[in-house]
């Protein structure tokens, strides 16, 4: 297996083009599933396709195992790759769809058909070896592409929103299976997709990309919890996280519908920013109706109801504050919500988040308070 | 339920029944002159001339034989034959590699290389006719079967590298993509996946190509002028005199001529209506 090494890699179309992806510096270690997450047009799929050598890269070094590659073709990088659309070969069928790289490679016929043969066991799709793509289920077609790769046992696996064309039940069924099999092979493996779940779910580290810079890079929780940016804090997280722009008054923001203590912030933190704006920042989970029980005074938000949405596990209510703020809180189920009603939400100050509303960048807080977030996880 | 069920069906059967019609119709338009020229090649011109629409009786199979040994149309056929399958089998594969090309490569001037090709479909051929019987004086290769060749193969490649390109631009590029990643270079990509999958579109001109220089005539006529270099068209020509017209064996001639095409369009059929369909449903 391989350690992928992307050293301040850029790519810009033409002399005078954009910049579609901007000194990228990113290392993922060996056997790590790394996850590339960002919106539409972010950088991510140019990155992979980079790492693949189907982009050529414009500047920086990219290198597998120590071995500098920029130069070298994609069909000499031992590099596999899924692709959004699987990129199944329709004029041939299964069994020669999986062995068309190894027939590439002079692999011997025995061989060819051992390792054939086992992939099509291990993903289920001996029974299919003789159809052809275009008479198999969107499912199928994705293990064929994923078996594709396999069968080749390369140093990297490239995986490019594979799961974005199934459908809901397919895709975490899919998704089950890409896990199980990195835990089987043990492999580098690095995945785009713009689904935070996926990312979450299946990633080592995630590399949140925006812009074509790296926002953040870090585990699925510790990214979650300490966000870098209001750009990670609200694309992490279903719904995204609640922003407001609150004045600071030493360690409190508040007006008269948003009101929190700052207990995880230092005073040398929160010293610039007295007397002026900051932007807090709260999760849906984290707001409840009734204050709770044990820890400091709350902090509150108060507004009317303008949306209630039911999802049978739970229910989201999306209030709108007097200053006309925002803001969505993920309920229990049972809860007895109108349209029009005027309710406090309360969250624990523990659960707060402030960045800076100018670079948008997450005010340190004290690093007593890591930890204590992960216990926040429901 | 019958009640609204019954004049809906009604209605179908008599829109499949006017379908039937109009496709019977146009079958007898079609195939009439090809049943009318088929029975004109085993009677006499004398025959014909009497009656132009009797059943041959009784049937001259021998005008076959005198067309194919006497009148030279075993030459004349092998020449059509070795003219228009090296043209097409060249148009074929310099047009699918220059369509390959232009579809899939952003190199500089492939958009002016296209608008050049794409400009001579434009004009009507004949206006080349001067200027290429002087080329080919000039390179020695008037009234040879090679200079016929290299003439049809540049007459028919900017249409068939227009119709290719419009359907390898459609192959999606994640396929070269794949490809590349399973270790193929540019070369082997070509032949092992755009040929593959571009076979309706190249069998589309293939068989086109194939039916309009099997059927030339006015190139051949003019840079051709040995008896021995002739093509079937300029064959049949031969039954045409200034006073007489050998109407039974110009039948015959072009009944021979008429089935290597037959032959084409029946193994190619299936996938001519692929690559001329391709694009029109999902």
């Amino acid at each position: 297996m391989a350690v992928v090494q992307l050293s301040k890699i850029c790519k810009r179309y033409g002399s005078a083009g954009p910049v579609v992806v901007d000194n990228v510096d990113v290392t993922v270690g060996d056997g790590e599933f790394m996850v590339l997450l960002g919106p539409s047009g972010c950088g991510k799929s140019t990155t992979l396709r980079m790492i693949a050598g189907l982009e050529t890269i414009s500047s920086g070094t990219l290198s597998i195992d120590g071995r500098t590659v920029n130069d070298v073709p994609a069909k000499d990088r031992d590099i596999a790759m899924v692709f959004q659309s699987y990129a199944l070969y329709p004029h041939m069928s299964v069994a020669e769809n999986l062995a068309f790289g190894l027939r590439r490679r002079r692999t011997p016929p025995a061989e060819i058909e051992r390792r054939v043969g086992e992939v099509a066991r291990i993903l289920g799709l001996t029974p299919y070896l003789a159809r052809k793509p275009q008479a198999l289920s969107g499912g199928q077609r994705q293990r064929v592409a994923l078996g594709r790769a396999m069968v080749r046992e390369p140093m990297v696996f490239l995986f490019d929103e594979p799961l974005s064309n199934l459908d809901a039940a397919l895709r975490v069924a899919t998704r089950n299976e890409l896990i199980k099999q990195h835990h089987r092979l043990a492999a580098t493996m690095i995945y785009v997709t713009h689904d935070q779940v996926e990312a979450m779910t299946m990633g080592t580290r995630i590399c949140v990309m925006n812009g074509g810079r790296v926002a953040q890079v870090g585990a699925p929780l510790d990214v979650y919890w300490n966000p870098a940016d209001t750009f990670v804090a609200r694309f992490l997280g279903s719904p995204p996280m609640n922003l407001f722009t609150v004045p600071v008054a030493g360690a409190r923001v508040g007006t008269a519908a948003i009101d929190a203590p700052l207990l995880r912030w230092s005073g040398a933190a929160l010293a610039p920013l007295d007397g002026r704006e900051a932007v807090l920042g709260v999760r849906a989970e984290d707001l409840h109706l009734a204050p709770e029980a044990a820890g400091a005074a709350p902090g509150r938000i108060r507004g009317r109801i303008f949306a209630v949405e039911p999802l049978g596990a739970e229910t989201l209510v999306a209030i709108e504050t007097e200053g006309g703020a925002e803001c969505t809180a993920r309920l229990p189920r049972d809860t007895r919500a109108r349209v029009g009603e005027v309710v406090t939400l309360h969250f624990r100050p523990e659960a707060a988040f402030l960045f800076d509303p100018q670079s948008q960048a997450a005010i340190p807080a004290l690093p007593a308070a890591g930890p204590l977030r992960t216990g926040a996880v429901h | 339920m019958r009640a609204t069920l019954a004049p809906r069906r009604g209605g179908l059967l008599a829109s499949r029944a006017a379908l039937g019609l109009v496709i019977a119709a146009y079958t007898a338009y079609t195939l009439g002159p090809f049943l009318w020229l088929a029975t004109m090649s085993v009677r006499t011109t004398g025959e014909i001339s009497a009656d132009h629409y009797a059943w041959p009786r009784p049937f001259h199979w021998e005008q076959f034989r005198v067309a194919w040994v006497d009148s030279d149309f075993a030459t004349y056929f092998w020449n059509s034959t070795v003219v228009v399958v090296t043209a097409v089998a060249a148009v074929t594969l310099i047009g699918a590699a220059a369509a390959h090309a232009l579809a899939r490569y952003h190199f500089p001037g492939n958009r002016l290389i296209y608008g050049i090709l794409f400009s001579s479909i434009i004009f009507p051929p004949q206006i080349t006719l001067i200027s290429l019987y002087q080329i080919l004086v000039d390179y020695g290769l008037y009234n040879s079967l090679i200079g016929l060749t290299l003439v049809y193969v540049s007459l028919q490649l900017p249409l068939t590298v227009y119709l290719l390109e419009g359907f390898f631009a459609r192959i999606p590029q994640d396929l070269f993509d794949a490809a590349k990643m399973d270790g193929y270079g540019d070369l082997e990509i070509f032949r092992r996946i755009v040929l593959p999958i571009g076979m309706p579109a190249i069998a589309t001109t293939l068989i086109l190509n194939f039916i309009q220089l099997w059927n030339e005539f006015l190139f051949a006529v003019v840079l051709v002028t040995d008896p021995d270099k002739r093509t079937l068209p300029i064959g049949i020509r031969a039954f045409m005199g200034d006073h007489f017209q050998d109407i039974g064996m110009i039948a015959a001639g072009v009944m021979i001529s008429v089935v290597p095409v037959i032959v084409a369009y029946v193994f190619f059929s299936e996938k001519l209506i692929r690559g001329m369909t391709a694009g029109a449903v999902k």
